[in-house]
């Protein structure tokens, strides 16, 4: 059972990465577009994102939730030596959450839409920066575990571990990973005059994401991080991200034919691949410390729990998917049958 | 001010805002789906209007209540790490479950609020209904996991160890059932009663009768049936507190020497250095008849148990005496909607708005009063009798800037979802 607690963990962890990833590279590729393609993203993230965005980042609640009952360790270290990092996170999922609604369902456009606008597009920005940082600062090597807290000083344990060079890195490689993710998915979902905007978002997105990722290998090489050290000796991670760089090509070729299945299919491949690749040269030592590493299935909950957990898992999946799936499905065939009714779309 | 007391006004404070957008987010979905039906079955165009303009309600206080839920989510364990690191395995079971029903309704309010014209007509009615019970579900089982708190269950304490854990008899815990009945008819009673007040006014200022009417009799027949079963539930839950949690029942009455024939006070000054409780209204030998339906049984005082195992009294006994003060007067409002049916000249009467008009927050203040005696009374433990709210607070200094951070959003989004709704309102009105 504890490989159907972990498959589901690893599962929610990557849908959330890739759906509420593209949710929030959504806003990202609306805050550095021109004023003119702000409103066109407006409207076609409306389209896409509205009847999906909140079962998008439900995925975050189930991660939680599953390390919170199965990993009680690893998820005590995480709540209390990055208590700041979650709460900007929090804040962020907050005010996006409410600005999204709000410039929607708002009965009266007006002056106000300018606020609600600005709110969902930063906070789009900072809370995938964020959440980055999270991961970073777990593979940072930065966090002190020990017994009293109380006995380091305050910036060693609570600001450090993701206050650093290296975590900043990975919460900016997260974010433009978002930002690719989304424009790849607009690319599809917008009218064909528009298309080339995206086309470009994307391959700015894709030249940041490889340039960051460039900064934080060299950073993280030069400076010993034993995550890094060990991510270039083990072959499996470097064939993942090899492979995952290589998929460009094939992504590029489905783009420019205006197959938008395949083309998301690429670009969900790839980040796939590299989060397969971040995890499996650690795995299960996904927490990296000052003095060593924590395993995160070492200290779990007891067989009964993981259990119960792993049933529920299972029941809930096969109720929440077809579901979902089906959400998916039927409003993308509206969505098309509108196109194909509406020559103005 | 102290780490511990700012984490507890800190989860206090969020509570208290997301227990009101949730069981908005919760009990709406039914007001929408019966003005849908109703729509359905006459095509009287109120109705659309009605079920088009209730929809955005829900779709605000959804996202709201989602979006402050996920933030309690991450608070549990920033601010109580030692509590979830042991409980987290406990309780789990109906937190996943809370999950998946929470999935389920998302996915449901996506097919209905962009369902229209494009989904079957009944097929879209029915994803209205998965909302309703789903939220409902979510609810229910997040209450289960108050109720674990309450009355742990589910594992062996020994040692400071948790052992032999069933999650299954934790989620099923002996205070489950009657925390989710008592809370369940507290959200319809106090949503019904909230959006009732809000038409109310509306009528009562003229605009729309006739489209408010309909709205008003909607809301009120749910929160009037609620209001009126409430008190069954209080009882079931007073007995069982009674049973479970006697230090609790005291500190809700101010009852300080165990005594048989224990009358019961309404109201009053609690003072608690004397150990007294001025200018109260007393009824002989009645808190020993409703805990344990014997006028002369023996009820446990506070001086039984150790001081500091007591609760704050005077918060508790004033939280309790507002909780059912309020849940009173609204039972008897409840009966006076029904008479009213019979009654309709009363509908031409601005009284008859105006009364419900003033009832309209008194729901919501009576249930957030009903949560503050189940929390404070349960203190000093956050596991009752096995874990101190002390123990399991975060070791990470500062919370108090957290909390006023807190503060500051939170306000901001009652001030910005209240302008919203007034908008909506104004939007509806104008409109033809």
């Amino acid at each position: 059972m504890l490989y159907v607690v972990l498959f589901f963990l690893m599962f929610s962890l990557y849908l959330y990465v890739v759906l509420g990833g593209a949710d929030y590279g959504a806003g990202i590729v609306e805050l550095f577009s021109s004023k003119e393609n702000q409103k066109i993203t407006k409207k076609t993230i409306y389209r896409v994102m509205g009847p999906v965005w909140e079962a998008n980042h439900i995925w975050i609640i189930i991660l939680i939730v599953i390390l919170w009952i199965a990993f009680p360790v690893y998820y005590n270290i995480m709540v209390v030596n990055l208590h700041i990092p979650l709460t900007i996170v929090l804040l962020g999922v907050t005010l996006r959450g409410v600005a999204f609604v709000f410039r929607h369902y708002d009965a009266v456009i007006d002056n106000s839409q300018k606020l609600y606008d600005s709110l969902f597009m930063i906070s789009s920005l900072i809370t995938p920066i964020f959440l980055g940082m999270v991961f970073g600062a777990l593979i940072s090597g930065k966090i002190e575990v020990v017994e009293d807290v109380t006995a380091l000083t305050f910036y060693e344990a609570f600001v450090q571990p993701w206050c650093n060079v290296f975590s900043i890195l990975v919460g900016l490689f997260f974010a433009a990973l978002c930002a690719f993710l989304s424009s790849i998915l607009l690319i599809g979902e917008s009218d064909e005059k528009n298309e080339n905007i995206y086309i470009r978002k994307s391959a700015i997105a894709t030249i940041v994401v490889f340039t960051i990722g460039l900064l934080t290998f060299g950073y993280g090489y030069s400076n010993g991080n034993v995550f890094i050290l060990d991510f270039l000796k083990s072959p499996f991670a470097i064939v993942a991200v090899i492979f995952s760089a290589m998929l460009l090509i094939p992504l590029w070729r489905t783009i420019k034919k205006g197959n938008k299945i395949w083309s998301r299919f690429f670009a969900g491949l790839q980040v796939f691949l590299i989060l397969l690749a971040a995890l499996i040269s650690h795995f299960p030592d996904i927490l990296i410390t000052k003095t060593g590493s924590i395993s995160l299935i070492e200290d779990i909950a007891p067989d009964s729990v993981i259990k119960v957990l792993g049933i529920s898992l299972i029941i809930g999946g096969t109720v929440i998917l077809p579901g979902l799936f089906h959400l998916l499905k039927s409003f993308k065939m509206i969505k098309i049958l509108e196109r194909d009714n509406n020559p103005l779309i | 001010m102290e780490n511990l007391d700012a984490a507890r006004l800190q989860m206090a404070f969020t509570l208290i805002f997301h227990i009101v957008f949730a069981c908005i987010g919760m009990v709406m979905p039914f007001f929408m789906v019966v003005s849908h039906y109703k729509w359905l079955k006459t095509r009287d165009q109120i109705y659309l209007t009605l079920t088009k303009s209730w929809q955005k309600g829900v779709a605000i206080f959804f996202v709201t209540g989602a979006v402050s839920g996920t933030a309690l989510s991450f608070e549990l364990g920033l601010l109580w790490p030692e509590f979830m690191k042991h409980a987290g395995p406990i309780i789990g079971m109906p937190f996943s479950l809370e999950g998946a029903a929470f999935f389920v309704e998302a996915i449901a309010l996506g097919f209905y609020l962009y369902g229209w014209n494009k989904l079957p007509e009944k097929f879209h009615w029915v994803t209205g209904i998965i909302i309703g019970l789903s939220g409902v579900a979510s609810g229910i089982l997040v209450v289960a996991a108050n109720g674990w708190m309450n009355s742990p269950s589910g594992f062996d304490y020994i040692d400071g160890q948790f052992l032999n854990i069933d999650p299954i008899q934790a989620m099923l815990n002996p205070a489950w059932f009657t925390q989710a009945l008592h809370m369940t008819l507290a959200a319809f009673t106090a949503t019904g009663f909230a959006v009732a007040g809000i038409h109310a006014y509306q009528i009562y200022k003229n605009r729309k009768v006739a489209l408010h009417k309909k709205a008003f009799k909607i809301a009120i027949t749910f929160g009037a049936i609620a209001a009126i079963l409430q008190p069954i539930s209080g009882d079931i839950s007073a007995k069982d507190i009674a049973e479970r949690q006697p230090v609790k029942l005291a500190a809700m009455e101010a009852h300080y020497t165990t005594e048989k024939n224990v009358p019961l006070y309404i109201g009053g000054i609690v003072n608690a250095e004397k150990q007294e409780v001025n200018y109260k209204i007393e009824l002989p030998g009645m808190l020993s008849f409703l805990a344990f339906s014997d006028f002369n049984a023996e009820v446990k005082g506070l001086n039984d148990f150790p001081e500091d195992e007591r609760p704050n009294v005077a918060m508790v006994h004033y939280a309790f005496q507002i909780m059912v003060g309020i849940g009173t007067l609204l039972l008897f409002a409840g009966i006076l909607y029904f008479v009213s049916l019979k009654k309709k000249h009363w509908f031409n009467n601005n009284k008859y708005w105006l009364l419900f008009i003033v009832l309209a927050p008194m729901g919501f203040l009576a249930l957030e009063a009903g949560w503050i005696v189940t929390e404070v009374g349960r203190q000093p433990w956050i596991i009752h009798k096995v874990m101190r709210t002390k123990d399991a607070v975060t070791p990470m200094p500062g919370i108090v800037f957290s909390f006023y951070m807190y503060i500051v959003v939170y306000l901001a989004l009652s001030v910005a979802v209240t302008w919203l709704m007034l908008r909506q309102i104004r939007v509806l009105n104008n409109s033809n």
